[in-house]
């Protein structure tokens, strides 16, 4: 960017997408704040163009898994018919399909995958480390144990989705509390983590198995994750959740990244770092409990999803609306697997995330131990 | 060397004399005994069916009706192998603690349970095995390789970090758990047996799983035995227990050895169970100090009696049902863990 020199005398904020541009020596003059989407005068929303570029491309993909999820294998709407299907012009069996089995399936899918993409890119924001997502340290396992006890022990007494939040604020508590030096310590949150998740497996086993030992299907819920047999019911309640705490999400967003300079800047330049905290973990923590009550503890998905999109964009500051999209499109793709591989025959979901997150945090472990911050 | 170490012995009171402390010793070895005698008794008398103290006591000097015996002779493999696999778990447990001088060095939570696991499965669905022997001779290399590959992740670089070995366990797990769970799930016919194999439990198994196993448990405990005094001077430090005249790699490389043996010998036995290998060692050292010679022997009283009264309690808390001892075991030993992140230092 050597052509800087030439035009020092413009704001500073264009080097915004400078790096972006083509080395051709030709400064583009243009007033105003550059790589802002403007609405009238008085709103300007800083926005990198690789964010919004990534956004679209990650609606496209989103947009084709679930034609794919709707359309593949014997049961599938062919995608001509798609349309026909929507606009409720069709046969009983493309009807059945569309409203029944993959439709729900689907729908709350994408929402469990943008809840947990968000969870995580919260959680990963307050903690500062990758590995402090709510499944390495037991919130999901927390929430799962939750659901399970509300759903099977106390049933009608408690909501699923309340008790859900309740095992997830306990497991945090405990992680909290048995660290010793709350969320800042690396190791110790991650070790502790794995301990309040065992606790909470156990949890959820005795539950399942003192209740409902013959049913498989609740037993892979509970203890994998899993979408099938999941109904309109299930979606409104991950959606309406999403939807009722994506304005505070987006307002804890810029508060944030202010606080990923640490406590001391962030407070210096006018940021409340320990009140973002406190309202970022609890929105985490309803967001991930609202996603286990309704598919389970699905693993690794709010560990991945965050960090992929900050791979893709290398910015700063926690991601939240890339988070979640690719949240729902993991798991979007992830039970398209479920559903249409070959191999083994329905399988829950949680497996497919876990095997494939696995290998993608003991990818992000050795990275880390490599650089030497772990 | 011996001298050494129990001068350095830092808990206990440096000013406790010699022979108040093994009173002590001694007095805690008698009790942990009598505690696994219950243990074992407790383990014939509660079940699914209701039998006494007494019923018990009568089968045992052969003057029980024939219903009576036949349901505590049916508890007996359950209890022996209880008493193998707990002692496997925590010698192996002690072992690790010792050899990687990290607290939380467990056989489950370093990914060899699931290792084992993951090798027996494979055997069962893909290679056509059956029977408790071939079940053993898959779950050796199975753990053994989870071993090696664990400590090759977590000790990447120039000193093996306590955290860094434990997510590496857990990467592991997690991979290998999918993987036995998928082929699990979806062979139900060939894993009809093997269901409750996979979370673990004590129930369902008979003296020949006992005999197959019992080699290699033996092995590897007296491997372990031998091998105490050798950890005494590598707790020290490479460069102590080098001038003392062990040699650490020998030592190490025997001990992986030794836990991997027992941990597989465990997990063939009753399928992976976590934690029993990470509590016994804690409650241990904090009973009867540091001294590794005494560390093995009393896991191996305490190890049996914590899975036994895991098992009973699970026995009971669902009557007529039983949780299986895996998950009893996590209630009882996660804490354990918090419990040693607590006292974690420098890992942050």
């Amino acid at each position: 960017m050597t052509q800087n020199t030439t035009s020092r005398v413009e704001p500073p904020t264009r080097h915004a997408t400078g790096p972006d541009r083509p080395d051709d020596g030709t400064p583009v003059h243009r007033p105003g704040p550059r790589g802002c989407l403007t609405l009238g005068d008085t709103v300007a929303l800083p926005v990198r163009r690789i964010s919004v570029v990534t956004a679209i491309v990650l609606v496209l993909l989103l947009v084709a898994t679930a034609v794919a999820t709707l359309s593949l294998g014997s049961l599938g709407i062919p995608v001509s018919g798609l349309l026909d299907a929507f606009g409720g012009d069709a046969g009983v069996k493309e009807s059945f399909v569309l409203e029944r089995l993959r439709g729900p399936r689907l729908v709350v899918g994408i929402g469990v995958g943008a809840a947990l993409g968000v969870s995580g890119a919260l959680f990963q924001s307050v903690t500062r480390n990758p590995l402090g997502s709510p499944d390495i340290i037991g919130l999901n396992a927390g929430a799962g144990a939750g659901a399970a006890l509300a759903a099977l022990l106390l049933a009608g007494s408690v909501p699923v989705p309340v008790g859900a939040v309740l095992g997830a604020a306990g497991a945090m508590a405990l992680v909290y509390v048995s660290t010793g030096a709350g969320f800042r310590s690396r190791g110790r949150l991650v070790v502790a983590g794995i301990g309040v998740a065992a606790i909470a497996n156990a949890i959820t086993q005795y539950v399942v198995y003192a209740v409902e030992r013959d049913k498989a299907t609740a037993l892979n819920a509970y203890i994998h994750g899993s979408l099938s047999t999941r109904d309109w019911g299930d979606a409104v309640t991950i959606w309406v959740i999403v939807t009722l705490l994506v304005p505070l999400v987006a307002l804890v967003s810029r508060p944030l990244a202010v606080g990923e300079m640490g406590d001391d800047l962030a407070g210096a330049l006018g940021a409340h770092p320990a009140r973002t905290k406190t309202i970022a973990v609890t929105l985490s923590i309803v967001l991930s409990a609202g996603a286990v009550s309704v598919a389970g503890p699905i693993a690794f998905i709010s560990l991945t999803a965050p960090q992929i999109a900050k791979r893709v964009t290398r910015g700063t500051g926690p991601h939240l609306t890339l988070a979640a999209l690719v949240g729902a499109l993991l798991m979007a793709v992830a039970d398209l697997a479920a559903q249409q591989l070959p191999w083994f025959d329905e399988l829950p979901v949680g497996i497919y995330t876990m095997a494939v997150g696995g290998v993608y945090l003991g990818y992000l472990l050795i990275r880390e131990w490599r650089r030497g911050t772990l | 060397m011996t001298t050494v170490t129990s001068t350095h012995t830092p808990s206990g009171g440096a000013r406790t004399s010699r022979g108040a402390r093994a009173a002590r010793r001694a007095l805690v070895l008698a009790g942990g005994l009598v505690v696994l005698l219950l243990a074992c008794a407790a383990s014939l008398v509660y079940g699914s069916s209701h039998t006494t103290f007494g019923d018990v006591v009568d089968v045992l000097r052969g003057t029980a009706d024939s219903n009576v015996t036949t349901i505590v002779e049916s508890r007996y493999p359950r209890t022996a192998i209880g008493v193998l696999a707990g002692l496997c778990l925590a010698v192996a447990g002690s072992l690790m603690q010792g050899v990687t001088r990290n607290p939380l060095a467990e056989p489950g939570l370093l990914g060899i349970n699931a290792g084992a696991s993951a090798s027996v499965v494979t055997a069962t669905a893909f290679l056509g095995a059956s029977g408790s022997t071939a079940t053993m001779w898959w779950a050796l290399p199975g753990a053994l390789l989870a071993g090696v590959l664990v400590h090759a992740l977590g000790s990447a670089g120039t000193s093996t970090n306590l955290v860094r070995l434990v997510l590496a366990g857990a990467v592991l797990s997690a991979v290998l758990t999918a993987y036995v769970q998928a082929v699990t799930l979806s062979k139900p016919q060939v894993f009809d047996s093997y269901r409750y194999w996979v979370v673990g439990a004590l129930s369902g198994r008979d003296f020949d799983v006992f005999f197959s196993v019992l080699p290699f448990a033996v092995g590897g405990f007296l491997l372990a035995v031998l091998l105490g005094p050798s950890l005494n001077a590598l707790a020290l430090g490479n460069d102590t227990a080098s001038a003392l005249g062990s040699r650490p790699g020998l030592v190490r490389g025997a001990g992986l050895v030794s836990a991997t043996l027992l941990s597989a010998a465990a997990t063939a036995a009753v399928g992976p169970v976590a934690f029993v290998g990470l509590a016994v060692p804690h409650v241990v050292r904090a009973l009867i100090g540091v001294d590794f010679r005494l560390q093995i022997v009393f896991s191996a009283i305490a190890g049996p009696a914590l899975l036994l009264l895991a098992d009973v309690v699970g026995r009971i808390v669902l009557r007529p049902q039983e949780l299986m001892v895996g998950v009893v075991t996590a209630f009882i030993g996660a804490p354990a863990l918090l419990y040693a992140v607590r006292r974690m230092k420098g890992a942050s």
